[in-house]
């Protein structure tokens, strides 16, 4: 084995430089490696926001050229990129748009990666169409986390309707 | 009501499950503070723990086997 997860995040930031993507941030349980105890999880979860394209409907054509012309492989709704598992999410709402713009930079082994800020995380998982019993544990994880702006997280619950 | 059951079961005090407890919270701060590398790692780790153990209660997806890089 020589490859290491510093290489895919390598790439994530290539990606962005390509202009493919125009901005990302890890997310899902990764994103809780960088902020809590980890946990278990099979692949990255990526939210990204694309540059403007034509028509009414996001196309991830441009995403998936990408991949093919880097030799990475599609699986289904994964591009296995340097040995991991990627699934990119375009971002859904309004929420998540701000989840991606305030992501913070953090450095892993010397690779700048963006990830989702400990709050946003927490907010995310509390959507409607994401809240199960495993992610309710996740948000009380982040809720203790040491780096979680609790004053910041009440007032993203409020603004989204999202309080418990 | 119906009376509780009468056991004979020797029951730890409060204060040995509070230092348990505590132990098991020290435990997942431990891990939260490690650095980013070392928690990549126990992923990787519980990866290869997790994955054989869940093939046995239903077919995998996919993208659930573990990665093949290092931290």
């Amino acid at each position: 084995m020589s490859i290491s997860f510093g290489s895919a995040l390598k790439v994530l930031n290539e990606i962005k430089a390509t202009g493919v993507v125009q901005e990302y941030a890890i997310g899902g349980a990764m994103a809780l490696v960088f902020w809590t105890e980890p946990i278990a999880t099979y692949d990255l979860d990526v939210f990204v926001l694309f540059p403007p394209q034509e028509g009414p409907i996001l196309s991830l054509a441009p995403l998936y050229e990408w991949a093919r012309g880097r030799g990475y492989t599609l699986e289904s709704e994964h591009i296995m990129i340097e040995g991991v598992p990627v699934q990119f999410l375009p971002s859904h709402n309004a929420l998540s748009d701000e989840a991606i713009e305030t992501a913070r930079t953090m450095d892993y082994d010397g690779v700048a990666v963006r990830v989702v800020r400990p709050e946003y995380l927490a907010a995310l998982y509390l959507e409607p169409s994401a809240r199960t019993p495993k992610r309710r544990e996740r948000v009380a994880a982040l809720k203790e986390a040491g780096e979680t702006d609790q004053a910041l997280l009440k007032q993203i619950l409020q603004r989204y309707n999202l309080e418990e | 009501m119906s009376p509780q059951p009468v056991s004979n079961h020797v029951r730890p005090t409060s204060e040995l499950l509070d230092r348990l407890h505590a132990a098991k919270r020290t435990l997942h701060e431990t891990h939260a503070r490690l650095p980013l590398s070392a928690k990549v790692g126990m992923v990787l780790q519980l990866q290869r723990i997790v994955l054989p153990l869940l093939a046995r209660q239903r077919p995998l997806r996919y993208w659930e086997r573990p990665w093949e890089i290092e931290p």
